[in-house]
């Protein structure tokens, strides 16, 4: 009874199980394949040199796939709350519910390891394929397929897919049946105590690590100040919901100025849905902050030792940091389609009261930028601070070398896939017939 | 027929395909003249609210035309259905009326938000008193309760003095006063301004302020009342039974 129902939920819940589906594959694809790349080049000691930036990509590869995964099944079951209101309302206990979204739950995160496992091998042959093409490893990482980082890999997707979906069972089942029915159960508290304590606690931790850097050996300066970022990262989307209500609410102004129609409504929905924004936001903060300190942060040391790359060896940096930034922006789109895709009914009633086709598409483009652009921000800020710890222990000076066109072309690429991901997830309530 | 505000011609709405294909409406042809009350009466899926719902252009037929104002609305853009619907028309729902995220205020006065309009204050002011939610123009739908979201949906579609005025069950909701109120809200947008109110309705005292009542049967329509009393509906609905 528990699967046909887990499966017939599936269907009807497609983005939302497709974004699931493809956060933890990729997850799982980018895990293996990190750790099969640092397993090969350990096996072989010409490879020494790239072995320290190998390690630190699989670290955040690790970091982002953990952080999206459980990002995106939260807010996958979380989406569904009527659902479960539904099925208690008609008489399923909340640990029957709890079970049914675990049965989805193992259901995605067993297909989607499997096929990430599948892929890992092709993708870490492209990955050493490309940087042995760039010369950064001339004679090439001889690749080695061995257990260790599948085991690793399916380890970490299965329990983290779980786990998340626990938690927002936990969560989706603790409100009665008949609150989760009322609209209200929309405006749930905005920071739970725990939430608010793990936030601090993570914020806490981020700026003693900042305040470590300067204080460590040099070859440790980096890893702590990414280790700063990811804690700061942590910090800023557990405490996100509050944040993104007063930069919805600025950030908005203007969109709300320029476009009286479309633009108070994207403002309003951030300032009311502070956490459905904040988990699209999440992903580019990620983006923007990881990157940012990972490709400075080498120039930053390349320019106190008076170093200038050329050629290849300038392709490092932007090559590891890669995979993981093409993550996230993939999960930016996911994250956006999600919280766009629940959206459908609000979207015909508009429909129905008159908005016109283009401004309803221009307030899902001014939701999506308002959102992307919070997200770059905090990203920003957390890079900037990073940064300029690892400068400082580089030159003694709070300075920090910066590339403004990799820079706006991170943040450009975030804003389009949150554009793309908006347009396409409301393109049916958009365009469809207004009677289902 | 320049007098009839909304215009049915031969309207068909079938649902589903081959065997399963059921007839909303079958061939329906009425019209609802300029500043009339009209309610349209029968048991479930006898097909009121596609009847409804393809004379506001929420739904589109499969044959036949449906004018608003002279306008076959079956054959307009997407757009230009937007603006007969912001402008031209109220649409009152049973449910989910109101957009979340803004306040009683803000959904009153959307339409004319969306057309780039600045409504009068007093006149918004006014109405949310009339509806029974003085004091309440800063809720959001979540903080109201079913019936206060249909009164704020009511507020909306009175605020532009829109042609046609579509309700289904619009009294459903509410306590008996709070309906009374809304029917003279309803009765005086047709006597008073000569908008023409077209209301879906199960119950016979809300269809006895009506002008006339259209009966409906298996998407047909089988009767018309003009100026009925309450027995009359109730006889009518009685006998069908």
């Amino acid at each position: 009874m528990t699967l046909v129902l887990a499966w017939n939920n599936v269907r009807t819940n497609r983005t939302g199980f497709a974004a699931s589906f493809v956060a933890v594959l990729l997850a799982v694809m980018l895990v293996s394949s990190s750790g099969l790349l640092v397993a090969s080049a350990g096996a072989d000691d010409e490879l020494n040199g790239i072995m320290g930036l190998l390690v630190l990509s699989a670290l955040v590869s690790g970091f982002v796939s953990v952080f999206v995964v459980s990002g995106t099944l939260s807010l996958h079951v979380l989406r569904q709350r009527r659902t479960w209101g539904l099925l208690r309302s008609v008489g399923m206990t909340p640990w029957q519910v709890r079970r049914l979204v675990m049965a989805e739950a193992l259901v995605v995160a067993v297909l989607a390891s499997a096929a990430g496992c599948a892929l890992a091998v092709p993708y870490a042959g492209a990955v050493a394929a490309f940087m042995r093409a760039v010369g950064l490893t001339p004679a090439g990482i001889p690749l080695e397929v061995t257990w260790g980082p599948f085991v690793l890999a399916l380890v970490v997707g299965l329990v983290v897919t779980l786990l998340a979906a626990w938690g927002a069972a936990r969560k989706a089942v603790r409100a009665g049946p008949l609150e989760v029915l009322r609209e209200s159960a929309a405006q749930q508290r905005l920071m739970p105590w725990p939430r608010a304590v793990a936030g601090v606690v993570a914020l806490a931790g981020g700026v003693a690590l900042l305040s470590l850097v300067p204080h460590v050996k040099a070859v440790a300066a980096v890893p702590t100040g990414l280790g700063a970022t990811m804690a700061l990262c942590v910090g800023a989307s557990a405490l996100g919901p509050v944040l993104l209500r007063g930069m919805g609410w600025i950030l908005g102004a203007p969109a709300a100025w320029l476009d009286p129609g479309a633009g108070t409504l994207a403002r309003a929905s951030l300032i009311t849905q502070p956490r459905r924004a904040m988990s699209a936001a999440s992903p580019v903060m990620l983006a923007v902050a990881l990157a940012c300190t990972f490709l400075f942060a080498v120039s930053t040391s390349d320019a106190a030792a008076g170093v200038t790359r050329t050629g290849p060896s300038a392709w490092a940096a932007p090559v590891l940091v890669g995979s993981g930034v093409a993550y996230t922006v993939i999960s930016v789109l996911n994250a956006m389609a999600m919280s766009m895709a629940e959206r459908a009914e609000e979207i015909r009633l508009l429909r129905s009261v008159g908005t016109e086709p283009g401004q309803l598409a221009r307030a899902v483009c001014w939701e999506s930028l308002i959102v992307t652009c919070a997200g770059a921000l905090l990203g920003t800020g957390i890079a900037a601070a990073s940064l300029a710890a690892l400068g400082k222990a580089a030159t003694g000076e709070l300075w920090f070398a910066y590339s403004v066109p990799q820079y706006l072309g991170l943040v450009t690429v975030c804003a389009v896939s949150g554009l793309i991901g908006g347009l396409a997830a409301t393109r049916k309530a958009r365009h469809g017939p207004l009677i289902s | 027929m320049s007098d009839q505000a909304v215009l049915l011609d031969g309207v068909t709405k079938t649902y589903g395909g081959g065997a399963t294909e059921v007839a909303a409406l079958r061939q329906v042809s009425v019209g609802f003249p300029r500043g009339s009350f009209t309610a349209v009466m029968g048991p479930s899926g006898s097909g009121k609210s596609t009847l409804l719902q393809c004379a506001s252009g929420l739904d589109r037929p499969q044959s036949g035309a449906v004018r608003i104002a002279g306008k076959d609305i079956t054959r307009l853009r997407e757009r230009e259905l937007a603006v007969l619907r912001r402008d031209g028309i109220g649409i009152i729902f049973q449910a989910f009326n109101l957009v979340p995220s803004l306040t009683a205020w803000q959904n009153v006065i959307l339409p004319s938000r969306l057309a780039r309009r600045r409504p009068d204050p007093a006149r918004v002011r006014e109405l949310l008193h009339r509806v029974g939610l003085a004091g309440r123009e800063g809720h959001r739908p979540a903080q109201l309760s079913g019936g206060q979201q249909q009164r704020v949906a009511i507020a909306r579609a009175l605020l532009g003095r829109p042609e046609v005025l579509f309700a289904d069950e619009p009294t459903g909701a509410l306590d008996r006063g709070t309906g009374h109120e809304v029917l003279a809200l309803l009765r005086e947008a047709a006597d008073e301004f000569g908008q023409t109110v077209v209301m879906v309705t199960h119950d016979p005292e809300a269809a006895a302020r009506a002008d006339s009542v259209l009966f409906l049967t298996d998407g047909r329509i089988v009767d018309v009342l003009d100026r009925p009393s309450v027995d009359q509906i109730g006889m009518r609905l009685g006998g069908r039974r």
